[in-house]
């Protein structure tokens, strides 16, 4: 039993009701904005959490504290009596003994909450003992001396009862990063065996937030404290890799985790024609794809990419289209064939001219936009499909890439993840997938995009699949309200006064709005099905490096010549290769075809790495010297300006 | 003791008489005639008194003792009322700015003719009983008057109990509300002072009254020694804490009673700035705010807010 700290009272201006009761207490109390306490009273026991507070003193009116002073207000310190005050506190009803019949809170005395009573106020008495528990924890509850841990129902979190995560809070302050790495390392940590297995898919959309999930990074002795309270580990990710696209050259990667000492779990990620052309729709706003443009992208996809292509006007042998190379040349055939064969018709196969030149034009512009991601070669570099490990980590690093690439990337790799889990056969029964910065990716308001529909299709079906969304924003009330009313777990850091004066917030006291504007990092507000009021809570540092230490402690690798690039690339697969043999290997080679080389090599893995990566790079090309011309002579003129 | 008066009430009407509705002011101030009494001049200054100096805080702890009572009549036997009572005492004592509750005592009283009380037997087992005297026949507004005469008498009894249970236990200063004529025992405690709000008894009359009455913002009266305290002589003196100039002559005019001793004599000023000090916190919403030192205030108040009825 904790101290007792104060009395139910209910007077006819602010009685108590079966959801809320008010209660004081001595000014020096522990109780505070969020504080959990238990009402006893005969036949009745009452848990509630403090969403106000008041002090008051006897005073009737400003103007006596004046009088009272003389008018000045250094006078007022000298008084030899502290006026008596009231510390008056508003407590929303969590639960109540018995539950039936459903009555006002009793004039009772008032108990700070024990561990056991924050269990039973959270109703996690539900979920985290028996036989099945699916308790995660979340971080702490603490006040007045009182440390309780908090857990999160998994059957809520990750489904099938509900599912679905989204922080919000300003950036910088709300720790909304640190947030759901702790939260991934607690899942991986305490998932149940009887829930199957779980794995997550991390978007990287700014910096090197994401970059370093691997690495451990530095806790205090409290954050250990903390971790040991919540029964977890403080390790960080044993199963973590990192897909970036490359930079335009092919060869370098995109992202701010390149350096070489990390290059064992860092993949590239390419994509080929194929994987591009499926996701077209992505690519091309509602304009484009008109019902023609749409036509001619069908036929190019069932007919064309990937098949044998016999057309006669186009060529004599049956055309193979696997890269942007190999389409731009099937184009390139039927304009040809158009301008000398046809005799001025305008359409081909039924395709009109200009659509055809329309879809050209579109496609050719994601090969541009999206160089380093789409390659020329067609042979793509790609998530793990069909065998996501249990409790592994996949972050894709697309913070340098152009929006619409980031898009096209978004697009993809939720709509593999979900085909996957529809056909059971990703190799995970459940796959957390987080982005931040939804607001940009699934806006209230703006054009409905295909990304948009996908995020809204995968927060209202998702949770039946395994496929859950943990989702992170700035401003709330910016994203679409569906997408972030299907969460069914909602976390909020430090908050901006404006959004906190937005309407999504509006069932909040105002006692609970200015904490949220002042929450201090590494604490949040929690929203869960199981509890009834909003609760704060602690939680510890996540034992991984955070990406601007990352950076510091592993530099990114400066851009090297291609040579060298390649050279590392292949250093991670056998590190005794240097730059010098791969550089007289390739001199002489298309870079083209040393990049399908290099890409085919790192897929698949051979025991003689650099004997492999030689006997695809083909023939040499010769190199061509124009012969020598000799430069007609200047004539010679006295106008300096000439 | 039960929270109400209900299971008197039962019993008061299980034996025929008569329940009354009529509930007097409660807690209305001790009866006092207006008079003037003219006192003795201990020190030798105009009545128009002088300037104490500068407030200055009180050193070290303080005690506020105060009582309350509340009453009504319950019933008649007849024409004889049954008059119930709830009197308490309590002393706050003052330390690092924070008045804490020291000691306290409340008590219920029924007081009726002894034909009456006889009447109502085991029923009073929880209240001490307090006979009426019996002059000529039942009066209803008579009874009730001696009635009230009897309570005040009883609260003052229990002010000096509560009082003198404190002072075993400390010698802080302790400001009672009201005359220390109470008790010998506190018109000779040299740490004791009391402090009158009511006027109702003046010490002067024609020019030195006007002169006594418009003393003005921080300044005191001689020290003069009220008449008619034989048993219990005082010192007393009157004390100006707000001006009173726009408002009432006796707007924030305070009569200070104190031992009667040289030293309370020589320490006349020194009291009265400590008093001056004591202006602040006003004990606003009380009407009496301009007399009521905040401390006496916290004590009523507290002795209201913990009422058993």
């Amino acid at each position: 039993m904790t101290a007792l700290i104060g009395r139910v009272v209910a007077t006819e201006l602010k009685p108590s009701t079966p959801h809320q009761f008010h209660f004081w207490t001595a000014r020096e109390s522990p109780i505070g904005i969020g504080g959990i306490v238990r009402v006893e009273a005969p036949d009745r026991t009452v848990l509630g959490i403090v969403t106000d507070g008041f002090a008051y003193a006897d005073l009737v009116t400003p103007i006596h504290d004046v009088i009272g002073a003389d008018g000045d207000p250094a006078l007022a310190l000298s008084a030899p009596t502290d006026r008596t005050e009231i510390r008056l506190y508003t407590a929303a009803v969590l639960r109540q003994y018995p539950e039936e019949p459903l009555q006002p809170v009793p004039l009772g005395a008032v108990y700070l909450a024990t561990d056991a009573d924050v269990v039973s106020a959270l109703r996690m008495d539900g979920f985290t003992v028996g036989e099945r528990p699916t308790g995660v924890p979340i971080g702490v509850y603490h006040a007045g001396g009182v440390e309780a841990p908090v857990f999160l129902d998994a059957d809520f979190l990750l489904g099938p009862e509900a599912a679905h995560l989204n922080i919000t809070g300003v950036s910088g302050l709300a720790t909304k990063t640190s947030a759901v790495e702790f939260l991934l390392g607690s899942i991986f940590q305490t998932f149940p065996a009887h829930k199957g297995s779980v794995a997550a898919v991390c978007f990287n959309v700014k910096g090197p937030d994401l970059c370093f999930l691997d690495q451990p990074g530095d806790l205090s002795d409290d954050d250990r404290r903390l971790h040991q309270r919540l029964g977890l580990r403080p390790e960080p990710f044993a199963d973590m890799q990192l897909y970036a696209p490359y930079k335009a050259d092919g060869v370098n990667l995109n992202s701010l985790r390149s350096n070489e000492a990390l290059a064992s779990n860092t993949v590239p990620l390419v994509w080929g024609l194929r994987e591009v052309l499926d996701y077209a729709e992505v690519l091309l706003n509602r304009d484009d794809v008109d019902a023609k443009a749409g036509g001619f992208i069908d036929f190019l996809t069932e007919r064309v990419v990937g098949k044998r292509f016999e057309d006669i006007t186009l060529s004599r042998e049956p055309l193979e289209v696997r890269s942007f190379a190999d389409l731009e040349d099937f184009f390139r055939r039927i304009f040809e064939f158009m301008e000398v064969q046809a005799k001025g018709s305008e359409v081909w196969r039924n395709h009109h001219m200009a659509t055809i030149r329309k879809v050209r034009n579109r496609l050719g512009n994601i090969s541009l936009r999206a160089k380093g991601l789409v390659t020329d070669d067609g042979q793509p570099s790609d998530l793990p499909w069909g065998s996501f490990a249990d409790r592994s980590v996949h972050v894709i690093d697309v913070a340098g890439l152009d929006p619409l690439a980031q898009d096209l990337v978004f697009a993809r790799v939720v709509s593999k993840l979900r085909e996957h889990l529809e056909r059971r056969d990703l190799g995970v029964d459940h796959v957390v997938v987080f982005v931040d910065e939804l607001n940009k990716y699934a806006p209230a308001d703006g054009q409905d995009t295909y990304v948009r529909r996908m995020l809204l299709d995968l927060s209202e079906r998702g949770r039946y699949l395994g496929l859950v969304l943990f989702s992170a924003q700035q401003f709330r009330s910016q994203v679409l309200r569906r997408v972030v009313g299907n969460a069914g777990t909602a976390l909020f850091g430090r908050m901006d006064m404006d959004e906190l004066a937005t309407p999504g917030y509006g069932t909040l006291s105002p006692a609970t709005r200015a904490k949220l504007a002042a929450l201090p990092k590494g604490e949040l507000m929690i929203r869960h099905p199981h509890f009834t009021q909003p609760l704060f809570v602690r939680f510890p540092r996540p034992a991984v490096l955070p990406g601007r230490l990352g950076v510091e402690r592993f530099p990114p690798a400066p851009d090297l010549p291609f040579a060298a690039a390649v050279a590392r690339h292949l250093r991670a697969l056998d590190g005794a290769i240097t730059t010098q043999r791969v550089a007289e290997l390739i001199d002489g080679h298309r870079e083209e075809d040393v990049r399908r080389s290099l890409h085919a090599t790192r897929r698949a893995r051979p025991d003689n790495i650099l004997a492999y990566f030689a006997s695809l790079l083909g023939r040499k090309v010769q190199r061509e010297v124009p012969p020598a011309r000799p430069l007609a002579g200047l004539r010679r003129t006295d106008d300096p300006y000439a | 003791m039960t929270r109400t008066w209900s299971r008197l009430r039962r019993a008061v009407a299980a034996r025929g008489f008569t329940p009354a509705t009529w509930i007097p002011a409660a807690s209305e101030g001790r009866a006092e005639e207006a008079t003037i009494r003219e006192a003795r001049l201990i020190e030798e200054l105009p009545i128009s008194g002088r300037a104490v100096g500068a407030s200055e805080p009180w050193p070290g702890p303080v005690a506020f003792l105060d009582g309350v009572q509340q009453y009504e009549v319950m019933a008649y036997a007849g024409a004889s009322p049954l008059v119930v009572a709830e009197i308490a005492a309590a002393v706050m004592e003052r330390r690092d700015r924070q008045l804490r509750v020291a000691r306290a005592t409340r008590r219920r009283v029924v007081l009726a003719r002894p034909s009456v009380l006889a009447d109502l037997g085991d029923s009073l087992t929880e209240h001490v009983a307090i006979e009426l005297p019996e002059v000529g026949p039942p009066h209803p507004v008579r009874d009730f008057q001696l009635a009230r005469r009897a309570i005040d008498a009883e609260r003052g009894r229990l002010e000096v109990e509560v009082g003198s249970g404190f002072r075993r236990e400390s010698d802080a200063w302790m400001i009672v509300d009201g005359s220390l004529s109470e008790s010998p025992h506190w018109s000779n405690d040299p740490r004791m002072i009391g402090v009158i709000k009511s006027h109702a008894t003046l010490p002067f009359a024609g020019d030195e009254l006007e002169q006594y009455l418009r003393l003005r913002q921080g300044w005191r009266s001689p020290v003069f020694e009220p008449a008619g305290r034989e048993v219990a002589p005082v010192f007393s003196w009157a004390l100006r804490l707000w001006p009173w100039e726009g408002k009432d002559l006796l707007h924030g005019l305070i009569r200070i009673e104190a031992a009667a001793t040289s030293a309370i004599l020589e320490h006349a000023d020194r009291l009265s700035r400590w008093l001056l000090a004591e202006r602040s916190p006003v004990s606003t919403p009380d009407p009496r705010w301009d007399r009521l030192l905040y401390g006496i205030h916290a004590v009523e108040l507290y002795l209201r807010a913990s009422s058993l009825s």
